[in-house]
């Protein structure tokens, strides 16, 4: 016999593995991107709670997110409209979603965890200060969390409590963190973070800043990065729609793909920084948001079903793929928001058409190394237009061309001290030209020097 | 040793304010962090300036000096002022990481004072990334590079990229040709070279992190710019703060030095103005019977102490 108080085995997690298993997997950025994201489905919200496809045309002018990071403190502050007393006091601090609360209208956030997983990613004193507006007025709150005292208090429960507060001076949110954790402190010393945390916001929320948003960081807005492929002659991306019902809901799809810059002429590795390299892969958005970038990986299929591992011959390829749905757990979105949970089942449907899209590309480059010279003519001829005005078009077009009699080549390969090959870059006019232009022009001149005229 | 003092005065006095500021920002956080039994790293080459100081003011013993120059290092071996100093031949990227090898220099403090006379390059941030890796706790490292903009792309629109190049992700993405021009290039180089050294030193997650000390943009025929900082240990990390935070500390420059180059007979009658009592004026200096720049009457009269054999000269 087990005796009565022998008869359960406790499971209930412990607040401190809580907190620490929650913020372990997620990178300090992510976790600003979550405060970020609550701030644009506030606004998003205010602002009429579309679909996001491309052609919507919601104006987020009216709204501003702004972000100081300091070696002694965080501060992230919106005009979005903020948080009610009532979602505050019944599900805003849950852990998690309850299951009887309302999914919100073609939202980012979908756990209900993002938030708390944040703050506490980035320091231990943390307030968050909210003015929503009443019954015409406003009217404001401040939830305080001091997390050391939290996580060692006795009691039972979890909750944290609501104080009174002055109100902010638009209806929205302020978090205050001071206190830093290690993570926070380190990330927020190096103006490295702070630049390429303008980059990633600059990409990813480059659908909301396109539409009028402003993010700022440090005071200073940051500008979206304008999404472009290239058209033209025999080139045309394509640009498709569908739409497919999950257990009754709509799940709005988009499939853009085609080239967005030449291919590089050689598929070298090179140790210098490659733009074009950069951006290249897929992009798969949900709700507006840019969860992957530039993927390169099998997570969008490269490298798997019949489909090559990614290689630099590909780079110019961009392709996107934009979910939208007004509930956002239909989406392939992972929790940190940074990945596509690859089981989804509306995911596993479109990667067929993402790998129709990709191997057009591969196969152009495979072609276009018999004809280059021609395949540069024809792409010189395309010019960037913004994914916003391109025509839609069931499949991407490019051109095949028939290869000319090869004129016999020769290559030439040789090594000099980088110094000295910067110093003849610099004196050929750009300190910066490719190695290759360097050799081509150091040969052409000794050519015409030595050779002369053919 | 006078001798070379007034040339320097002469011909480099820009550079002779700099080496002021300097010395007297390493004095300081020698008291604080109790640097006097602090190795001493730098380019000597034939002059040792820098390392008479070190021993003068710092009161280190032990310095290395790397020479890559095969006649320079020759004529080091014969000038070197102390028989303390260990010379290295070869360029810095090799030979910094010798200094490892010297018996009992890790468990030292570290003043490293790399003074380029190149512009900043590959070579220049590789050691960077050495000494900020590598420097014991409490070390203070300065590097010297000129911003002479020609350096940085003949052209001001390739000079952005260029900075990308060698400095990675701290480089703005809207950073313009503007901010590269001849007048701005010191002063962005400065912050820019001073973003990567923090960047560096969270990434590596350095107990202490760092402390930057050290700005100086100075125009000594071209524009040049020092950059430093303190590597404290964990526990010295407020008495580090303390020293650099206080309205004493003039290692933390914003505008460009320009301290004049001035004749025997001019410095006689600027000596009548001594101490300054206001502003020297550009109308003052005409009235003396001769004329000078305004940034030059300014960085004079603020740096004028920092001419170091302006007494002797004028005696
Ligand atoms: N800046 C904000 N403006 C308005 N409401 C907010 C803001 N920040 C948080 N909230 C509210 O708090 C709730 C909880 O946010 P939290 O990020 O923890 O979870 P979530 O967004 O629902 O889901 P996810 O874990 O996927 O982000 C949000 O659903 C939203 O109602
Ligand atoms: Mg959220």
């Amino acid at each position: 016999m087990i005796p009565e108080n022998r008869s359960k085995a406790d499971a209930n997690p412990t607040k401190a593995f809580f907190v620490r298993m929650i913020t372990r997997d997620i990178t300090l950025e992510d976790c600003i991107f979550d405060l970020i994201d609550n701030s644009i489905d506030g606004a998003w919200e205010l602002a009429g709670g579309q679909p996001m496809s491309l052609d919507d045309n919601t104006d987020l002018s009216p709204y501003r997110i702004s972000i100081n990071v300091q070696n002694d403190g965080f501060l992230i502050q919106d005009n979005c409209g903020g948080i009610t007393l009532d979602d505050a006091a019944d599900y805003a601090f849950t852990f998690g979603r309850k299951d009887t609360a309302e999914t919100e209208n073609f939202s980012i956030g979908v756990y209900g965890i993002g938030m708390k997983r944040a703050v506490f990613k980035i320091g231990s004193d943390i307030t968050i200060h909210s003015t929503f507006i009443d019954e015409g007025k406003p009217s404001s709150f401040c939830v305080p969390i001091k997390v050391d005292e939290w996580l060692t208090s006795k009691s039972e429960d979890w909750d944290f409590d609501i104080e009174a507060a002055p109100d902010l001076p638009s209806a929205g949110v302020k978090i205050q963190i001071s206190n830093l954790t290690e993570v926070a402190l380190r990330s927020f010393e190096s103006p490295r973070f702070i630049q390429n945390l303008r980059r990633s916001i600059s990409r990813d929320y480059a659908l909301h800043l396109h539409r009028g948003l402003a993010i700022e960081v440090q005071g200073k807005p940051v500008s979206g990065w304008a999404i472009e492929l290239r058209q033209g002659g025999d080139f045309l991306p394509m640009r498709a729609t569908f739409t497919e019902q999950i257990q009754d809901e709509d799940v709005h799809v988009e499939l853009l793909a085609g080239m967005a810059a030449a291919p590089p002429d050689s598929s070298e590795p090179s140790d210098d920084f490659d733009d074009a390299l950069n951006r290249s892969g897929w992009y798969v958005v949900c709700n507006g948001r840019i969860v992957l970038a530039a993927d390169k990986t099998s997570v969008t299929g490269w490298g798997t079903e019949g489909w090559p591992q990614w290689h630099p011959q590909y780079s110019g390829f961009m392709g996107l793929i934009v979910f939208a749905s007004r509930r956002a757990d239909l989406l392939p979105l992972t929790t940190t928001k940074r990945s596509v949970d690859e089981t989804s089942a509306v995911y596993r449907q479109f990667r067929p058409k993402m790998r129709d899209a990709t191997k057009e590309w591969i196969s152009y480059t495979n072609a276009r190394k018999q004809v280059r010279v021609e395949a540069v003519k024809r792409e010189e001829f395309t010019k960037s237009v913004p994914i916003f005005e391109i025509v839609p078009r069931a499949e991407v077009a490019l051109p095949r061309i028939a290869p000319t009699p090869k004129i016999p080549e020769a290559n030439v390969l040789y090594s000099v001290p980088k110094a000295r090959m910067l110093k003849l870059a610099s004196a050929l006019g750009n300190i910066n030209m490719a190695y290759k232009d360097v050799g081509i022009q150091s040969f052409e001149y000794t050519y015409s020097d030595l050779v002369g005229e053919e | 040793m006078a001798s070379f003092d007034s040339i320097n005065y002469s011909l480099r006095p820009s550079k002779s304010v700099q080496r002021g500021l300097v010395f007297d920002g390493l004095r300081k956080l020698s008291n604080a962090l109790d640097l006097s039994n602090a190795v001493y790293i730098g380019f000597g080459s034939i002059w040792f300036t820098d390392f008479v100081l070190a021993h003068k003011t710092l009161n280190i013993d032990d310095m290395v000096s790397i020479e890559a120059n095969e006649i320079g290092f020759k004529r080091a071996q014969f000038n070197k002022s102390y028989r303390t100093i260990t010379m290295m031949q070869g360029m810095s990227q090799d030979k910094l990481p010798e200094v490892l090898s010297m018996p009992g220099y890790l468990n030292r403090p570290w003043i490293v004072w790399l003074d380029y006379d190149s512009a900043l390059n590959e070579g220049v941030v590789q050691d960077f990334q050495w000494t900020l890796n590598n420097a014991p706790p409490n070390s203070v490292l300065l590097f010297t590079f000129s911003a002479t903009q020609n350096a940085y792309g003949d052209k001001p629109v390739q000079r952005p990229e260029r900075l990308r190049s060698l400095l990675g992700d701290v480089v703005p993405d809207d950073l313009s040709k503007e901010d590269c021009s001849k007048e701005n290039l010191p002063s962005v180089l400065a912050k820019l070279a001073m973003d990567y050294l923090k960047s560096e030193v969270a990434d590596l997650a350095r107990p202490g992190g760092l402390i930057e000390a050290f700005r100086v943009p100075y125009f000594d025929s071209v524009g040049m710019v020092t950059v430093g900082a303190v590597l404290p240990a964990v526990g010295a990390v407020p008495a580090a703060r303390a020293v650099v935070s206080t309205g004493d500390w003039k290692c933390l420059v914003d505008e460009v030095i320009h301290a004049p180059q001035l004749t025997l007979r001019e410095i006689a009658a600027l000596q009548s103005e001594l101490p300054p009592v206001g502003a020297i004026t550009r109308t003052r200096v005409q009235e003396l019977g001769f004329d000078l720049q305004d940034e030059q009457i300014q960085s004079f009269q603020k740096y004028y102490k920092y001419l170091p054999s302006f007494a002797e000269v004028v005696v």
